[in-house]
Parts: structure tokens; C-alpha cells; sequence
């Protein structure tokens, strides 16, 4: 019996979440490597799963895949545990290291150990190589391949199931501007078809320009989990005010209804603003202003602050 | 499981490591077998038990389809595609058997090749030295059913040792460490305990004629209790352990 593998996706599981991390703890002897987690993902959505090295991510994600046992907690994919899944080949497409592969083994017989393992047809491995853009090195070698090109041979073994939802671990990593960019686009496209996509990062701008969500994990826990609009639009921004007239300045932006966080050092932090409406409310209250400047501030800054070491 | 094991047959077959085994195996049985069909003088090896004991050279086979065993295992914990093989078949069970299954078919190549080598060469260089073959058609029959079937057993004990060390170098200086020193020592010290052990059982499968080792059919059932042994270990550890 042969399955499908063109069809389009069916819909997950009755209670519509695609991946759910509940309250997730993985230990390695003394180390908590994942500690209570809770996170999921709905369907047709691409999520990134960003943390620091040594967060968790790949642990968490191990733990999803069913490579490691959970220590306390559940992580399901299609409401179940990853081994109780039907033909999760079908389903669950994943890559957790760019470098799983035999050298000795040419790339198309590579996914072949793994198509029959999974009942699909040498054509399916002929497609995934089409896909992924190897056909001319298909029949060489890994050994000579590069790093590049095991990232999408990786990819290729991930989509031989044509699956719903694809586990992506770092798959930037090594990967040429070119290849980023070739990935984003794939990756868009995979979700567009109503598919949904986990891909980890521990670099937020890799990610930034693909995902909708981001689930950020530094030290084990959950940092936060929200749509990457509203990250942007949480933390982003702000204006620097440099004044000898802080205390002023600071009631002014009150009576306006702006919060604003001094460091202590004559320079003030506002939120929620744009300089135009500081350097006016400034005017109004006869504020003398030594500098006045927008913070760009990048995801990438949100990222480090929101992952930068807290106090023990 | 015969998808898993089509795809594990295809593992052994992709890669140039079986062909080196099965050409170093051949090349070890060779030299062995022309040393010593050649240079033996004529009366230590005329008799049936010294013949088959020389025949038996094809039981090198069974050490290196262990290998190809232990290297079907360790292999993917080595290479990392114990990942993408347990996503695509998380019943770990199931992966081992059917590796287990696929190194005994393995095996059965390297056994008739082994087997075939030794006798084949070994008479032939006997023949030309004009001595006489005195083992029986029924004698031959049981040297190669035991270096077959010894060999396709070994695969799969090399499967089950891979699986519960998973460090390449790790089981096969286990192997080596095992067949060449501590079987030996044993069943030098204690041939009545050292004759249980799986190397003295193929010999007794093949018909050798010491007088401490097992009956064949008693000998073919040890072997048997720990091939599946080790099976069974290498699978129960597989699913007990997390992977990498």
C-alpha cells in the first residue's frame, strides 16, 4: 500500500494545535536542560524557537522527535507522543543536525535508507532532490559535499513524507547568504500551503524576516512566546533624552500619558513614542534638551536583553 | 519490519564498507589456507580432524560479518543518522531487529564465502600435494553449516553488541578482545564453562574434533541462546537510552 504523497496537508488533530509542549522539564543528571516549558504552535504558521546556545532548544525539540525521554511533562506532535504517531515520516519532517550522514554514502542512497523505510517510492527521493536543488550531485558522495548542500540534502529527508509540519534545528547554520535566502522563500511557501513550520535560531535576525511567532526559551524556561508583531511593537523603539532637567521633563512626559526609565546618569529612556512628541512636550514645558535621539532598536538588542544573563 | 529491513539491507549494501569487509575477510582465509595447506608437513594434516580444523579457516568469516554488525549499529550513532533513522521509524525495536535480521543475511554471504574459500583453495593445494581428503561429504556438510550459519549469527551478536556500546572502536575492541583472548583463555582454563561460549560453540557446530567442546546440536542451540541474547540486549538498550 502506497500513500499519497502529493496531496495537500490534512488538518491536525481535533484540538487543532500541531505541537504542544506542556509543562516540559528534561534533566541530564544534575543539569535542568529544560525546565517546565509550555509552548505550542497552531497550524499553517511558521514559529521561530530562538534561545542562546545551551537554552534548550535541541533538547526540547530531541524530547518533541522522540529521540529523548521527557523527564516530567508531555511534548505531542498531532496530540500524541512522537512514537505513538502513524507513519510520522508522513506527518513530521525534521532536521536536527546538518552533518547526519554516512560520507561514504551518496546523497540519493542516503534518502533511499529512508524512504523505504517509510514505504515511498525511489520517484519520491527523485523529487525531494529536485527540490532541494541536488540532482546533479545526487548519486556522489556526501563526503565531497558542502555544508550547503548537507543542509538541503538534510531538508530533502526532511520533506520525503511530504509532511504537515517540518522541525527545523539551526538549519541556517553554515548556510551562504544565498542559501538563507533560498530557505526563507522555501520555507514561506511550505507554510503558505497551510503547513506549519518549528524552526530553532539562536540568532533572532536569521529568523526575524520568516516567522510569524516566536518562542524564545533562554536557560530552560520560557522567556516568552507571542507574535513576532508584538514583540516588535512591546519592546521595540524608543527615544533617548539627554537634560539637566530630568525631574521636569519626566512629570511632562507623565502628564502625557509616556512612560519613561531613567538609568541614573542624566539620560532617560521613553517608550511608546516618537522623538517628534518628546522634543514638543519638552517645548511646552520649557525643557532644555542636550539630545534628543530615536532608538532603532533592533529585534537583535530585544532578542540579547530578553536572553541576557539575569541575576542568580 | 521488511520496509525497515529493505531500508537496513540497503544500508549495507551503499556504502564500500561491506565490500571492504568481505575482500579483507577473503584476503585473511586466503593467506591462512594457503600457509597452511602449503607449508603443514603431510602427516599432521591427514587425518579428518586435522583437515576440518584447517577447513574451519572459513570461520574467520563469522569475525568479520560481526564487524559488519557492530558497524551497522555504531555506525549511526558515529555518523548521526540514528537521528533521521528513528524519525522515520521511532519503534527502536523494530530498527534493531531489522538490523539484526539484515546483518544475518550479511552474515550468510560472508559465511559461504568464507566457507567456500577455505575448502575450495584448502583441497585444491592438499589435492596437488597429493594427499589424500579424508573428511566425509557429511563432515564438509556440517564445516559448512557451521561456518554459514556461525557467520550469519555473529552478525547479529554484532548488531546486539553495537547497540549496547555504541562506541564504535568501543565494541569492536570488545569483539577482537573477546574472540581472541578471553574465549581462548577460557576454554584453555575451563574448557567445561569455555566450551559454552559463542566462538567454542562454532567450533563444535563446524565438527571440530576436540574432545571438550559440545555435540553440534547442543553447540547450535548455544549459539542460537546467544545470538538472541544479544539481540534482545541491544534492542532493550536502544529503547531504554536517549539518543544525541
Amino acid at each position: 500500500m502506497l500513500p499519497c504523497v502529493t496531496a495537500p496537508p490534512a488538518s491536525s488533530d481535533a484540538t487543532g494545535t500541531v505541537v504542544s509542549i506542556e509543562g516540559l522539564t528534561k534533566r541530564f543528571g544534575s543539569i535542568t536542560a529544560v525546565n517546565e516549558l509550555t509552548f505550542s504552535l497552531a497550524p499553517g504558521t511558521i514559529t521561530g524557537f530562538l534561545g542562546p546556545n545551551g537554552a534548550g532548544k535541541t533538547t526540547t525539540l530531541r524530547v518533541l522527535l522522540g529521540l529523548a525521554a521527557p523527564t516530567g511533562g508531555r511534548a505531542l506532535v498531532f496530540g500524541r507522543a512522537y512514537a505513538d504517531v502513524a507513519d510520522p515520516a508522513l506527518r513530521i519532517g525534521a532536521v536536527l543536525e546538518a552533518t547526519d550522514f554516512h560520507p561514504g554514502r551518496s546523497g540519493r542512497d542516503h534518502l533511499r535508507t529512508l524512504s523505504q523505510a517509510a514505504r515511498l517510492p525511489d520517484s519520491r527521493v527523485d523529487e525531494v532532490l529536485r527540490v532541494v536543488e541536488l540532482e546533479g550531485a545526487a548519486r556522489r558522495r556526501v563526503k565531497g559535499y558542502s555544508l550547503g548542500m548537507r543542509q538541503r540534502l538534510g531538508l530533502a529527508s526532511a520533506l520525503l513524507g511530504d509532511p504537515e509540519l517540518l522541525v527545523l534545528d539551526e538549519p541556517a547554520n553554515g548556510l551562504d547568504p544565498e542559501g538563507v535566502r533560498w530557505l526563507r522563500e522555501f520555507l514561506r511557501r511550505f507554510a503558505r500551503e497551510g503547513r506549519t513550520v518549528l524552526v530553532s535560531s539562536h540568532v533572532l535576525a536569521e529568523v526575524a524576516q520568516t516567522v510569524d511567532n516566536v518562542v524564545i526559551i533562554n536557560r530552560g524556561r520560557l522567556v516568552i512566546a507571542a507574535p513576532l508583531a508584538e514583540l516588535t511593537a512591546r519592546l521595540g523603539g524608543g527615544v533617548r533624552v539627554r537634560s539637566p532637567q530630568l525631574p521636569e521633563l519626566g512629570r511632562a512626559l507623565d502628564a502625557a500619558g509616556i512612560t519613561a526609565q531613567t538609568n541614573g546618569a542624566g539620560v532617560l529612556h521613553v517608550h511608546g513614542t516618537t522623538s517628534d512628541r518628546v522634543g514638543e512636550i519638552a517645548a511646552a514645558a520649557g525643557v532644555v534638551l542636550h539630545e534628543l535621539a530615536p532608538q532603532d532598536s533592533s529585534l537583535e538588542e530585544v532578542f540579547l536583553d530578553l536572553t541576557s544573563e539575569e541575576p542568580a | 519490519m521488511t520496509a525497515q529491513l529493505r531500508a537496513e539491507l540497503l544500508k549495507v549494501r551503499s556504502t564500500r564498507t561491506t565490500i571492504g569487509l568481505v575482500l579483507g575477510m577473503g584476503a585473511l582465509v586466503l593467506l591462512f589456507i594457503v600457509l597452511t595447506t602449503s607449508l603443514t608437513g603431510a602427516r599432521e594434516i591427514s587425518s579428518v580432524d586435522d583437515q576440518i580444523s584447517v577447513f574451519a579457516i572459513g570461520s574467520f568469516s563469522g569475525l568479520f560479518s560481526a564487524l559488519a554488525g557492530i558497524l551497522l549499529v555504531t555506525g549511526e550513532f558515529r555518523f548521526g543518522t540514528i537521528r533521521p533513522t528513528l524519525l522515520f521509524t521511532p519503534r527502536r525495536d523494530r530498527v534493531i531487529g531489522s538490523k539484526a535480521a539484515a546483518a544475518f543475511v550479511a552474515g550468510l554471504v560472508f559465511g559461504v564465502l568464507g566457507a567456500a574459500l577455505a575448502v575450495g583453495v584448502g583441497t585444491a593445494i592438499l589435492s596437488g600435494r597429493g594427499i589424500e581428503i579424508t573428511p566425509s561429504g557429511s563432515d564438509f556438510a556440517l564445516l559448512a553449516v557451521g561456518t554459514v550459519a556461525g557467520a550469519a549469527l555473529w552478525g547479529t551478536i554484532g548488531v546486539g553488541l553495537g547497540a549496547v556500546v555504541r562506541n564504535q572502536v568501543g565494541a569492536i575492541i570488545g569483539l577482537l578482545a573477546w574472540g581472541f583472548v578471553i574465549e581462548n583463555l577460557l576454554f584453555a582454563l575451563a574448557p567445561s564453562e569455555g566450551r559454552f561460549t559463542p566462538g567454542e560453540a562454532q567450533n563444535a557446530l563446524m565438527g571440530q574434533g576436540d574432545a571438550h567442546l559440545l555435540d553440534p546440536l547442543p553447540a547450535a542451540a548455544v549459539l542460537v541462546a546467544w545470538t538472541v541474547a544479544a539481540a534482545v540486549a541491544g534492542a532493550v538498550m536502544t529503547m531504554r537510552r536517549d539518543v544525541d
